[in-house]
């Protein structure tokens, strides 16, 4: 299976190191979190409920703040500078458990928005470019309905092609398919799949789909209480981990 | 919900409703009696009693003020180019590429408003009595406005999308001209605010507090929930502020206060200090019906906007307000309606509106007596103005909805 992966490179895309973080409520969500994602690597997070995953990813894209710890993305170091959060934005995409696509617009329009207004690209190039990607997630000709037409599984879809025309080096996956219908979870792990297969997207994905991170995923990674636990390769994940905490875990959801 | 086929029709259930049992129909025929014997007398009055010489010899006055007679082409010429951009916004609204959600080009409403136009166009002029050349101005002043409505509905679509969206740009622009037009300068004769009066200055007084304190609300509500204290507390205690007070002394306020903080010469004459005190008042108003517009709209509308490298004010502008202000529509124009129709207060601080206007035509001794006829008059006209801002914001609000059919 793993075969078909695409080796990761040394280049190291996130870097993130002993990060705490607070929520202003004094919840201390993240203690201590690491991880290295290399270029063209699946990492997948798994972890019990409340365990800092969401929290963790999010501070890659600077929706969440940190108080300690370092973290740099593609090179360029996160910091309170906003000019720098803006530049990281451009390259790291994010797909919402919830989709959150923008109803009031078309689809295609939630593809042209950003590309436009932010990388300030030819209106009529950046549809060209939508429309194909449409194509690929299997949902060209619902291009100018708007998002409440959709099902959820088309919903999600289209929210991650328009990660994608924003044309990041980076996809952050908070839970895709855990809003979706059973049926509809496929077809987005299908799309997930091709990516990292056909692209070699870098990807980071909390979910606790078993088989897309046996399949998928270079290397697995638990949390626990804001800290990574454990990282290994699928293989070692699910059947032999090295820690107590993590065979607890997977006891639950095997 | 009921599927409409299932639903008896309308005589059957209105005749179960109202003379369901002995008790339902004597109330149904007391009601009927109570009310026909009311609009009997109405009818009676309005067309026997009534002296409607109060209104139609001072029709000038209720329409303009004593704004000088040989100026007052400047508003025919206004009137002419608003019938023109309502005609067009009305016509643009029916081509639009969008009308596929069950809209045709001329549905039953817009039939029957155009009959409506046109029986008013005729019959409040020759009521009134108006001379034969300022009757004909209105016919053509409504024809004008059909002619667009018809021309903009036909071709409206096959204008290029960019120079559609530059359009709604129009309405600041013709209200700058219309300023222009009505205040003299630029090679027109001046004719100071003190002239202006009647229905003329309500409606200078209402759209402009209404144009300036949206702005003004949306800064105040994104201030209510920004993130800088300073901001927060500051549009915080505005708000209250104003909502704690009775605008009727905010008008006084504003006529009294003005002049001490500002010197002579910089402080704006006495309408102006009312139109902006109409306008600090709404935008208080307004600010909590987009905040509340705000708070429907989910954080991650935001955050997606922000996740993929949009600046806060760029979201804000493309994703969190657009749909924001959709929610708050409706309650906007309800305030907007109570806007228009606060202007009345400003008879109490001696302007010439058309609440003035009235009270000094009831003055006069030749018209001892005749009341009734002034107030019924004001009433029908502020009805006409509620219900046209009622209308466009329902056009608008379809035109806006993103799933018509949910
Ligand atoms: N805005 C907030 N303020 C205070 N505490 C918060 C906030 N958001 C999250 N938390 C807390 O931080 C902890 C981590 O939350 P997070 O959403 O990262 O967990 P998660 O691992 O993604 O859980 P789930 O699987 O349920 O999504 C939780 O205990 C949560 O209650
Ligand atoms: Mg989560």
């Amino acid at each position: 299976m793993s075969s078909a992966l695409h080796p990761p490179t040394a280049h190291r895309m996130i870097e993130a190191s002993g990060v705490h973080k607070w929520y202003p409520n004094g919840f201390h969500a993240l203690r201590g979190a690491s991880l290295s994602v290399h270029r063209g690597e699946v990492v997948v997070i798994m972890g019990p409920s409340g365990s800092g995953k969401s929290t963790f990813i999010r501070t890659f894209n600077a929706l969440e703040d940190f108080q300690q710890g370092t973290i740099t993305v593609d090179g360029i170091a996160l910091s309170n500078d906003l000019r720098q959060i803006d530049a990281i934005r451009r390259e790291v995409g994010m797909v919402f458990q919830q989709f959150n696509l923008f109803p009031h617009l078309t689809v295609l329009e939630n593809l042209t928005l950003a590309p436009v207004l932010v990388r300030r690209r030819d209106r009529a190039e950046v549809e060209t470019q939508a429309r194909a990607l449409l194509q690929r997630v299997n949902i060209a000709e619902q291009a100018d309905k708007f998002p409440g037409q959709l099902s959820g599984g088309q919903q999600q879809r289209v929210a991650i092609a328009r990660s994608l025309c924003m044309e990041p080096k980076i996809l952050l996956f908070d839970e895709p398919t855990s809003a979706l219908d059973p049926e509809m979870v496929r077809e987005v792990l299908e799309v997930m799949q091709d990516l990292a297969r056909d692209e070699g997207m870098t990807m980071v994905v909390v979910t606790h789909e078993v088989r897309f991170a046996r399949e998928v995923a270079h290397r697995v990674v638990l949390m626990d209480h804001g800290e990574v636990v454990e990282e290994a390769p699928p293989e070692l994940f699910f059947t032999n981990p090295a820690h107590q905490r993590t065979r607890a875990f997977l006891d639950q959801i095997l | 919900m009921s599927h409409p086929a299932l639903k008896p029709p309308l005589g059957t259930r209105l005749r179960s409703e109202l003379f369901g049992s002995p008790g339902n129909s004597a109330l149904t025929l007391v009601l009927l009696a109570a009310l026909g014997s009311a609009a009997f007398g109405l009818l009676h009055w309005g067309l026997v009693q009534a002296r409607w010489a109060v209104v139609r010899a001072n029709s000038t006055l209720f329409a303009v003020g004593r704004y000088p007679l040989d100026q007052q082409w400047r508003l025919w010429l206004l009137t002419a180019l608003l019938a023109a951009a309502a005609g067009l916004a009305w016509g643009l609204l029916r081509s639009h590429p969008r009308r596929d959600r069950g809209g045709e080009l001329w549905p039953r409403n817009d039939r029957i408003a155009v009959v409506l136009l046109a029986a008013t166009a005729l019959a409040v002029p020759w009521w009134l009595r108006l001379e034969p050349l300022i009757q004909a101005r209105w016919w053509g002043i409504t024809a004008l406005l059909l002619l667009v409505r018809w021309a903009a509905g036909h071709w409206g679509q096959r204008l290029p999308a960019r120079l559609l969206a530059l359009l709604p740009l129009l309405w600041p622009l013709l209200y700058l001209v219309g300023m222009l037009l009505i205040n003299g300068g630029v090679g027109l004769l001046p004719v100071p605010p003190g002239d202006w009066g009647g229905l003329l200055l309500t409606l200078i007084a209402a759209s402009f507090a209404i144009l300036l304190c949206f702005p003004l609300g949306v800064l105040l509500a994104l201030g209510r929930r920004s993130d800088l204290p300073l901001l927060r507390w500051g549009s915080v205690l505005y708000i209250e502020f104003i909502r704690g007070a009775p605008l009727i002394t905010l008008l006084f306020l504003g006529q009294n206060m003005i002049g001490f903080l500002l010197p002579g010469g910089l402080a704006p004459d006495r309408v102006w200090r009312a139109a902006w005190v109409l306008t600090f008042f709404a935008a208080a108003y307004l600010a909590e019906a987009v905040r509340a517009g705000l708070v429907a709209i989910p954080p991650g509308q935001l955050e997606a906007a922000r996740s993929l490298g949009l600046t806060v004010p760029q979201a804000l502008r493309t994703v969190v307000l657009p749909q924001a202000l959709r929610v708050a529509l409706p309650t906007m124009v309800g305030q907007f309606i109570s806007l228009l129709q606060d202007t009345t207060m400003l008879s109490l601080v001696g302007l010439m509106e058309l609440m003035g206007t009235a009270r000094t035509v009831m003055a006069n001794p030749a018209y001892l007596g005749r009341n009734a006829e002034v107030y019924l008059t004001l009433a029908v006209l502020f009805w006409c103005c509620c219900a046209a801002l009622g209308l466009g914001s329902r056009a608008l609000e379809r035109r806006l909805d993103p799933n018509p059919a949910s």
